[in-house]
């Protein structure tokens, strides 16, 4: 139980008047930007990484558990009420949360879905904490090899499996390629790409990268496009009792555990995080509703139906921070961001991380624990207030969200050419935007490219440039065999469904 | 939320062709991002000694791998027009985002006034050159009243400065207001 010890040495770290106050601003802030309309807890992690950065890196991380999970916990109240998801693992949760907001339940459903929220994130969080050492123990054992083959894997599943369209998909992904092959080569120490500019030895920083496409490139998609199109619907202001009945925990329990289950694995999958589970879980619960006697989905709306991916969109947030601290290895977009937090203080995460920085592994997991419970306190009784956010007027939380931009990316680097570079790839993340292109791949591109490259170059010279060593180890075997398997069976699955939509537009 | 359907201005729909041109763009930003990158190679001092695979070697297959998908994209989008044009109507949703033309006016003020921002941020200090940047997104969004969006701003961009400035010891310029940090 050498665990626990570490685990309460951690709580005791994290529970210090200071750093419960950063995490209840972190908490506050995350669910104050994850609510607000179009915007998603990736863009809350993006647009308050910069500002934690004036911290220390105990406290900045521990503000920070607090924005990545409050910035959950947020999403799902637009989708609720307005019926618009902040973001793809968000939607699941409007089919039936929204059906049940429309009969007069949204209180209910706020509450279903903060609990569910919180069950998926505390039992991941338990996970997390056992598995999480074993995992960095495992990986200690990783070469370039092992590292090649986890970064190709994230690679292709982010931009062809999880994307409508392969060829958007890899095109972003080979953009964020290449804009981190600029700067000093770290291994030759050749300047690359910097066009003998001094600005660009250090390479262009992922944290501008990530703010530009997330938070500005959205702001000018929403001024120019998006607000033209008739979409969002009316704000259901919530009333009645925010807490369940009895009858309607009982109901929810199986489906929140049920959706936390699903949730797990994928926070260690490198598959771009929580989109598909929450819509497994959904899934599975409709599927369940239409063989039992009295189908409850589609009509008044179902409490499993939200309850389920509420949960599941957590556990896969939980599960993946185990898999970013043990292997250092991000499956979302959200947990990219998060690496590229850990790096902003030196610190690598991996399986070094546990050894050397132990104290703060320890404070940041405890620090989830307590996350967790602030923002069901958060959310049960004051569902209403967060609601209040919705009526702020487009015009003033745009400009707002634009001057945080500036703030953030001003505040790190202090210099204007950074201010240049974050409005340049803002218009580029703009027309990818504006043309259906995937922005995630771009970030997990840009985050292990490197990786990427350095395992490859280490393992092609030390076998004299011999590239058949990548395939040596049952690991790197098993990786590339899954992949291929993904591919088939994604590949398969297009065919059959181009073939289904021509025989339909045949009749 | 009243708000939110007010806020829609006039939509101008597409044709085709126009379609077709900024379904366009996107290739064309990365052949240019890979024309960057392979003269960037031809330029490259690669240090003497260094031993297969250089500095060079991964930057190559991401030049390849952008012409390649640049040249998919287009061919991608060219069929994808001419399906759109014979099932004309029916089959294609007219909200749809690509349909809708660039509400440029509102472009120039929302990139035009970050521009501004950063080129003058340092002459004008935070507190002014972010408040004239909210107030400039303010207008890019539609909003009416621009006398209360000013104000609005400048209490953004004062509170923005205490906290970070000031409070947490964050390096912003205080430009013409000589005070502060």
């Amino acid at each position: 139980m050498e665990v626990l010890g570490l685990l309460a040495e951690g709580f005791a770290g994290a529970l210090t008047p200071a750093n419960l106050v950063w995490v209840l601003i972190g908490c506050i802030l995350g669910m104050a930007v994850g609510v607000m309309p179009g915007l998603g807890s990736s863009m809350a992690v993006a647009l308050l990484l910069p500002v934690t950065f004036a911290l220390d890196p105990t406290a900045a991380f521990i503000m920070f558990s607090g924005v990545y999970f409050g910035g959950l916990f947020g999403d799902s109240t637009m989708s609720i009420l307005v019926n618009m998801p902040g973001q793809a693992s968000a939607i699941a949760s409007t089919f039936e949360g929204h059906k049940m907001a429309l009969n007069g339940r949204a209180a209910q459903a706020l509450a279903t879905a903060a609990i569910g929220a919180f069950i998926g994130g505390m039992i991941s969080s338990c996970i997390v904490v056992f598995m999480a050492p074993a995992l960095a123990d495992l990986s200690s054992q990783f070469g370039p090899a092992e590292f090649f083959a986890l970064a190709l894997f994230a690679f292709v599943a982010t931009s062809s499996v999880v994307t409508d369209n392969a060829a958007k998909g890899l095109a972003t992904l080979f953009v964020g390629l290449g804009i981190a092959t600029i700067g000093v080569d770290g291994v030759s120490g050749a300047p690359r790409f910097t066009m003998g500019s001094p600005y660009l030895f250090d390479g262009v920083s992922l944290v501008t990268v990530t703010v530009a496409v997330l938070a500005l490139g959205e702001v000018i998609f929403m001024a120019c496009l998006q607000r033209h199109t008739a979409a969002g619907g009316q704000l259901i202001t919530p009333t009645g009792r925010p807490w369940l009945s009895r009858e309607e925990f009982a109901e929810a329990l199986p489906a929140w555990l049920r959706g936390t289950a699903i949730g797990l694995p994928f926070g260690v999958v490198p598959a771009g995080g929580a989109d598909i589970p929450t819509f497994l879980a959904y899934g599975l619960e409709k599927n369940l509703d239409a063989r039992s006697k009295n189908p409850k989905f589609g009509t008044t709306g179902a409490i499993r139906g939200l309850a389920a991916p509420e949960a599941a969109a957590n556990s896969t947030t939980g599960m993946a921070m185990g898999a970013l601290l043990a292997l250092g290895l991000p499956i979302s977009a959200t947990a990219a961001l998060m690496l590229a937090a850990f790096r902003q203080y030196g610190l690598q995460p991996g399986p070094l991380l546990f050894e050397r920085s132990a104290d703060l592994v320890w404070s940041l997991l405890a620090s989830f624990f307590i996350a967790m419970v602030v923002l069901l306190i958060l959310n049960l009784p004051f569902a209403m207030v967060w609601a209040k956010l919705l009526l702020i007027p487009r015009p003033y939380l745009y400009g707002g969200i634009t001057v945080v931009c500036g703030l953030g990316i001003y505040a790190v680097s202090g210099r204007l050419f950074d201010l240049l570079v974050l409005l340049g790839v803002g218009l580029v993340g703009f027309v990818m935007r504006s043309a259906d292109y995937p922005l995630a791949p771009l970030i997990i591109g840009m985050v292990l490219g490197p990786l990427a490259e350095t395992s490859l170059r280490d393992a092609a010279m030390s076998s004299n440039g011999d590239f058949m060593v990548l395939l040596k180890g049952p690991i790197p075997i098993f990786l590339y065999t899954v992949l291929l398997l993904i591919l088939i069976w994604t590949v398969r699955g297009k065919i059959m469904a181009s073939r289904k939509a021509k025989q339909e537009a045949g009749v | 939320m009243t708000d939110m359907s007010a806020s829609a201005g006039p939509t101008t729909r597409l044709s085709n062709n126009q379609m077709l041109i900024r379904d366009m763009i996107m290739p064309g930003i990365l052949l240019a991002f890979a024309t960057y990158l392979l003269i960037g190679s031809f330029t490259m001092n690669v240090p003497e000694g260094t031993i297969f695979p250089g500095p060079r070697f991964f930057p190559g297959i991401v030049i390849i791998g952008l012409y390649l998908l640049a040249v998919v994209l287009i061919i991608e989008s060219i069929r994808e027009r001419r399906h759109d044009e014979r099932w004309q109507g029916d089959m294609v949703d007219p909200t749809a985002i690509d349909h809708i033309a660039i509400d440029w006016r509102s472009f120039t003020w929302v990139v035009g006034g970050f521009l501004g921002f950063a080129l003058l941020l340092s002459t004008l200090g935070w507190v002014i050159a972010a408040g004239a940047l909210f107030w400039c997104v303010a207008r890019g969004f539609g909003e009416k009243n621009l006398v209360a969006a000013a104000i609005a701003g400048f209490t953004v961009s004062s509170l923005t400065y205490i906290g970070f400035a000031m409070v947490l010891g964050l390096q912003l310029p205080s430009g013409l207001f000589g005070w502060g940090v």
